[in-house]
């Protein structure tokens, strides 16, 4: 709508390239994304202060990393910017789980992805294996952000 | 764990020792955390056996264990309530006199719970049989705790003789009674009895009791054991005083009386403090008021504080607390207990008490100083409390008058002094919490509360004379003192909190709510220092700008401010306020209006805010903060003084004020100038979320509430302005997107000032048009897949969404064309959006959200066509959201990301709830020209075909969720009771999994869900009773049962739901008020399935082996539908026949069915 949102879009030549772009601390919201310490949050917490009472307005943002689960939190005042990270989420069929603990996926357009190891962790790993022993139908999702991926959800659509 | 055995014959001496032993084991073994579940379980089982009493008795006698002993008492309380039903009337009345004579004998026990639960198990036996038990077998019981309390058998059995009274009154009042599985009408009537014939009765036996012993303790120096008894006698009178009397209006007309009868006691008066009236009536007069008994209780408290220098004495002994307590007590004695025609008798009554506590609170200093010096406060409490108590009985004038005649002043002056002593503690040492001085505040502010809360809407409230508002002058002052001075020593504190602002509003709102009461009963004084107040802060800050810290001064404005907000309007809370009668009355004499004090005032409050519209001044004076306080006294000054509906105003005075800020005069321009405020509020305070909130919600949303505003501000350039930059500029798209929703509303709703439709039409277009046509392109660029994920991609698009969400639900008649355009325009963006954000709850909810508000807004206006393509729409949305989630599995390591997922699903489906719902309403409100058959719609399938597509994606984790599971349920049970012809068009699966869903709701530990359950089953019912009646099929195969593909058969829902619903009636736990309900249900569902009813009762006499009880239950069952004519029918009349038949057997029968 805004002249510069339009100028944004229209230069999405690169769009893909960029890891993250910024956004002023005060429009981040919970549930949205943020990046601390150099890590792809999920914000679960915003609470605003003040620096002293007569001062700016400053966020407090408590995130969890979305790839390995761990808390994060960081300060930033409100009219700043903080680094919003290009989180991507792509559904892949998955074809096969090799024994070397990689994954096979086929995308929408018929390629083939081999390279995205399963989730070490034994919890995920049952999940992904036993629904896949089943012999069921499985679309997993793939989330990628600031050059990590990881399997984020699996979603059962019927037998084969 | 075998139970233990039936009284069948009489058992033996080892039996009982077993059991006792076993008891024993079991209450030790509990007690050293051995095996607690087992231990339990032997307990339990020893209350749930048949007829235990004897072994219990035997436990009781001879235990020497104590807690074996109580479980004893507690397993005959369980059991006889249980089986009373079939006691005879000789085992009540013996386990009553063994219960009374137990607590009796050991009256010096040391085990004081034993005795105590002993006794409270006489009581409530006592109370079961209430209604039963004749007169003489009551007085049998009574005579011999007359003969305990009066003391004749020693002071330890009149202590227990005092502790059973006080266990039955307390067993008797509803508040405090035990359940007991009855309906609440047998609580009712004991109350009511107890009340009539014995609770005076009660008192004086308490009286007499303290009266026989109140000599040999004043004689005493030292502590001796009649204390213990008196204190049981003063805590039974404050018992029974506390009562809530109802039989007290034979006293006629009260409102002739000066004092006021419970009017006090206003729902919206601001209260913290306890104060509860008591209103015996006026058979207690001879007892409380006119036989000198205060004068005895006085003497007897003034007695004790000359021993508090003793051993065994002190301000906090429970004899003194005791005292003081019914003191308080008699102070609020009111209603008919004093007749009409003689107000002197009250006036006598409360200045006797007056000057009885006078010496607990005057002099106040001397008082303060003690206490800081170590004395214990709550003698001085409970001074604070009668002047509450006083207060709130008695008128103002006669408040003050009461210490005239004994002190130079009056009681307002002493009020007014007390409150200043402790206002000046609390300046003082400000940091400490939970002081006594916070306590001794609340409560004086209470009083002066209860003094002047106007008593009826015109505010006519009587005004105090020069005296008091003297009073109340000095102390508003000192108040206003205190809190800026806390104000200035709190500047610099680093605001930790971060709900600071709205918390320290609601937290300081009732307490300065109080202070503005104060503040107004001395308007005249008032207003004028606070104007000074401002004045030197606004020299101060023009002065002292750029050359001195402001901070200080800032947060004293920020309080006063505060203060002055609550002072001169009151909270509208979605009402237009009216001015305050003490603001509206006073200043009569000024007729020119810059004279005026309260405009005066107003005006150097609006000319001051304006300078935060000169950057440098904003840059230097107005802080975040400062500019929320401004924002939100705008806020509440608007609603009541800006512009105000032009009435007949007779008062010169009023017409002033009121006419200065209206629409010819300088309304305009201050509206104007508030707008301009506003706008730089949103754009220069980049990042303030607590500023921008207030501006959104609190000053906008007031300022186009009122139409007569919208007409003036629709016509302003500054308004033009904020709407041009919430459509064009990129500022405004920085706010958090919930103010942006909010600003989107506000916007839209000021076109009801536009005088002609097609303008407001056109007003909205121009307003929204862009951001629809951005989203409709946005969406259909082919690579929108691609860079959908792009953080600032999604942040528009939320803000868009968002801001749509606003305009919708500011749907009137006027623009509801414009926004179905804008909806329409939309339609196939939202599907697109939709599936290109599937992953991203966050947009998804916001999308959600956005299409319930528009059709909630839409949907009674359209036409049949317009709502056959809305309900596709809908449709669509439902299924492509359900295809996205159905069968999905988040993934995660972290358990707080995997919860708040759940906590997105429960969010969006139930905002799918909500637009099913709102679908729903078309069948209700309809405004359409035709109906909408004509295009084929039928409101109901469509519900029920929604419902079929989201049911399957509520799992069972989710209807943990009380909101979603109430939604869910509320939906349910509306569609089956208004439509249940739809149901038996269902198929098999929808149907299964409504029955799945009743089933569920059935046995869910809310009530309000059961009863929406049995109530969806009653209009089920009925309806396949009424037509399978009139030859038709009604639920045909549903209620017949069909065998399922894999060859089960599966059973029929109506006798599927009858045996659990008997099931539930008969073994379960359950509120006692869904009896009700469940007979309605249960009716219609015997009816229906008539066969399988005789099945089920014929099973459940079967299984009964006693044959006593075996004959009890086959009347039981005959009763149910044989007695009151119960008929075939399902009216009315039928209805509550069976609700009272149900009544009965419930009680006759579940007391042995459910025993093990």
């Amino acid at each position: 709508m805004s002249d510069s949102e339009e100028h944004h879009f229209e230069s999405k030549a690169d769009a893909g390239a960029s890891k993250t772009y910024p956004q002023q601390a005060g429009t981040v919201r919970k549930n949205g994304y943020i990046v601390i310490k150099g890590r792809a949050c999920k914000v679960v917490e915003v609470s605003t202060s003040k620096t002293g009472k007569h001062g700016h307005a400053k966020c407090h943002f408590v995130g969890i990393d979305i790839f390995n689960g761990k808390k994060y939190d960081d300060i930033v005042p409100s009219s700043h910017n903080c680094d919003i990270p290009h989180v991507n989420r792509t559904d892949y069929q998955l074809i096969d789980i090799s024994e070397d603990g990689f994954v096979s996926l086929l995308s929408e357009n018929g390629n083939t992805k081999d390279d995205l190891r399963l989730p070490t962790d034994d919890n995920l790993l049952t999940q992904i294996k036993d629904g896949f022993a089943e012999g069921k139908d499985l679309v997993v999702t793939v989330m990628s952000a600031m050059g990590e991926e990881q399997i984020c959800a699996l979603k059962d659509i019927g037998p084969k | 764990m075998q139970g233990f055995p039936d009284r069948g014959g009489t058992p033996d001496l080892a039996q009982l020792q077993s059991t006792m032993h076993a008891i024993e084991l079991a209450c030790t073994s509990i007690q050293m955390h051995m095996n607690p579940a087992a231990a339990e379980a032997t307990i339990l089982s020893l209350s749930q056996s048949r007829q235990p009493y004897q072994a219990c008795k035997f436990i009781l006698e001879n235990s020497q264990v104590a807690n074996a002993r109580f479980q004893a008492a507690s397993a005959i309380r369980d059991a006889a309530i249980r089986e009373w039903g079939y006691l005879t009337s000789d085992d009540k009345i013996n386990l009553i006199s063994f219960c009374l004579g137990f607590v009796m004998q050991h009256a010096n026990s040391p085990e004081g719970y034993v005795q105590a639960k002993v006794s409270s198990v006489a009581a409530q036996l006592l109370k079961r049989g209430w209604l039963d038990f004749t007169t003489a077998e009551k007085e049998a019981f009574f005579n011999q705790v007359n003969q305990a309390v009066s003391g004749i058998h020693g002071v330890d059995v009149q202590y227990t003789g005092i502790n059973f009274l006080e266990s039955l009154v307390s067993e008797f009042s509803l508040s405090t009674s035990s359940a007991m599985g009855l309906p609440r009408e047998f609580h009712e009537e004991c109350r009511k009895s107890l009340e009539m014939n014995y609770l005076k009765t009660f008192y004086c036996w308490a009286r007499d009791a303290a009266l026989s012993v109140t000599n040999r303790i004043t004689e005493s120096d030292s502590a001796i054991p009649e204390v213990k008894a008196c204190t049981a006698a003063l805590r039974l009178m404050v018992q029974i005083l506390n009562w809530d009397f109802v039989c007290n209006s034979s006293g006629g007309a009260t409102s002739t009386s000066i004092f006021q009868v419970g009017g006090r006691q206003a729902s919206d008066s601001p209260k913290r403090s306890e104060c509860n009236l008591v209103q015996p009536g006026p058979a207690w007069r001879d007892i409380l008021v006119t036989s000198g008994h205060i004068g005895w209780l006085l003497n007897l408290y003034s007695a004790l504080r000359q021993k508090f220098s003793c051993e065994g004495y002190w301000l906090d002994c429970p004899i003194a607390v005791s005292a003081r307590k019914l003191i308080v007590q008699f102070c609020s004695l009111t209603g008919t207990i004093f007749p009409s025609d003689n107000a002197q008798m009250h006036e006598h009554h409360l200045l006797q008490l007056l000057s009885g506590i006078i010496q607990w609170i005057d002099p106040p200093d001397a008082v303060s100083k003690a206490i800081e010096s170590g004395k214990s406060e709550s003698e001085m409490l409970d001074g604070c409390r009668t002047l509450l108590s006083i207060a709130t009985v008695a008128t103002p004038s006669i408040f003050d008058q009461l210490l005239k005649s004994i002190r130079p002043f009056g009681t307002l002056t002493l009020l007014s002094t007390l409150m200043g002593e402790v206002v000046k503690i609390l300046m003082t040492n400000n940091s400490e919490e939970e002081a006594w001085s916070w306590e001794a505040r609340d409560i004086l502010l209470d009083a002066w509360t209860a003094l002047l809360v106007p008593l009826d809407r015109n505010g006519g409230n009587e005004l105090l004379l020069p005296e008091g508002k003297n009073a109340a002058a000095n102390l508003f002052a000192l108040i206003v003192e205190a809190e800026l001075k806390a104000a200035a020593a709190s500047a610099f504190k680093d605001d930790a909190d971060s709900d600071y602002l709205q918390a320290s509003i609601s937290a300081m709102d009732e307490r300065l709510s109080s202070y503005a009461l104060i503040g107004r009963a001395a308007i005249d004084a008032t207003i004028p220092l606070l104007s000074r107040l401002f004045s030197e802060r606004f020299t101060r800050l023009n002065q002292g700008r750029g050359i001195v810290d402001l901070t200080e001064t800032l947060e004293e404005l920020y309080s006063l401010l505060l203060i002055t907000g609550h002072v001169i309007a009151d909270e509208g809370e979605g009402e237009t306020p009216l001015v305050p009668n003490a603001v509206q009355t006073h200043f009569s004499y000024v007729v020119e209006a810059d004279k005026h004090p309260v405009i005066i005032l107003f005006s150097s409050i609006i000319r001051f805010s304006e300078q935060s519209l000169d950057p440098e001044m904003r840059q230097s004076v107005f802080s975040p903060r400062l500019m929320e306080s401004i924002i939100w006294f705008l806020a509440r000054w608007s609603c009541t003084y800006l512009m105000p509906p032009e009435e007949n105003r007779d008062m010169n005075s009023r017409k002033v004020l009121l006419g200065f800020f209206g629409q010819h005069n300088q309304g305009k321009p201050v509206l104007d100038i508030i707008v301009r405020i506003s706008l730089t509020a949103l754009v220069s305070y980049p990042g303030e979320k607590d500023l921008q909130a207030l501006t959104c919600f609190q000053l906008l949303h007031t300022l186009v509430r009122q139409k007569h505003i919208c007409l003036h501000i629709v016509a302003l350039d500054s308004w033009h302005d904020l709407a041009n930059a919430f459509a064009n500029e990129k500022s405004l798209l920085l706010l958090n997107t919930a103010h942006q929703r909010s600003l989107a509303q506000t916007l839209v709703r000021s076109a009801s000032g536009i005088r002609n439709s097609e303008s407001a039409n056109q007003y909205v277009r121009d307003l929204m048009g862009h951001m629809a046509r951005y989203l409709v392109e946005l969406s259909s660029k082919s690579d929108f897949k691609v860079v959908a994920q792009r953080p600032d991609i999604i942040l528009s698009v939320s803000c868009l969404l968002e801001r749509l969400r606003g305009a919708s639900s500011a749907s009137e008649p006027r623009t509801q064309k414009a926004i179905y355009e804008l909806g329409f325009s939309v339609m196939n963006p939202v599907l697109v959006l939709l599936e290109v954000y599937k992953h991203e709850s966050a947009v998804i909810y916001l999308l959600l959200k956005f299409v319930v508000a528009w059709v909630d807004g839409q949907i009674s206006y359209l036409e049949a066509q317009e709502t056959a393509v809305v309900v596709n729409f809908c449709m669509s949305l439902l299924q492509l959201y359900s295809s996205h989630n159905i069968g999905k599995i988040s993934l995660s390591l972290s358990s707080s990301l995997l919860s708040e997922a759940k906590t997105e699903k429960y969010k969006d489906l139930r905002a799918l709830l909500q637009l099913l719902s709102n679908l729903c309403s078309k069948d209700l409100v309809d405004f359409s020209s035709e109906s909408i058959d004509t295009q084929g719609t039928n409101i109901s399938q469509v519900v029920y075909f929604g419902l079929h597509i989201v049911t399957p994606l509520i799992s069972l984790d989710l209807l943990k969720y009380p909101k979603l599971c109430y939604d869910y349920f509320s939906l349910l049970s509306h569609m089956l009771e208004v439509y249940p012809e739809t149901v038996a068009q269902l198929d098999s699966e929808s149907f299964c999994r409504v029955v799945a869903s009743l089933d569920f709701g059935l046995h869910h530990q809310d009530t309000e869900i059961i009863d929406m359950c049995l109530r969806s089953l009653r209009a089920l019912a009925s309806y396949h009773y009424g037509e399978t009646r009139a030859g038709k099929a009604g639920l045909g195969s549903h209620a017949t049962g069909v065998t399922d593909p894999s060859g089960n058969l599966q059973e029929g829902i109506f006798s599927r739901f009858l045996h659990s619903l008997l099931q539930l009636l008969l073994f379960e736990d359950y509120s006692p008020d869904l009896v009700s309900s469940a007979a309605d249900a249960l009716l219609p569902l015997m009816l229906c399935e008539q066969g399988v009813y005789q099945r089920l009762a014929n099973e459940l006499i079967e299984r009964q082996s006693i044959p006593a009880l075996k004959s009890r239950l086959v009347n039981a069952l005959q009763s149910l539908t044989g007695t009151n004519q119960l008929s075939t029918t399902l009216d009315r009349k039928n209805y509550q026949i069976f609700r009272k038949n149900l009544n009965k057997f419930l009680i006759d029968v579940r007391g042995f069915l459910r025993t093990m």
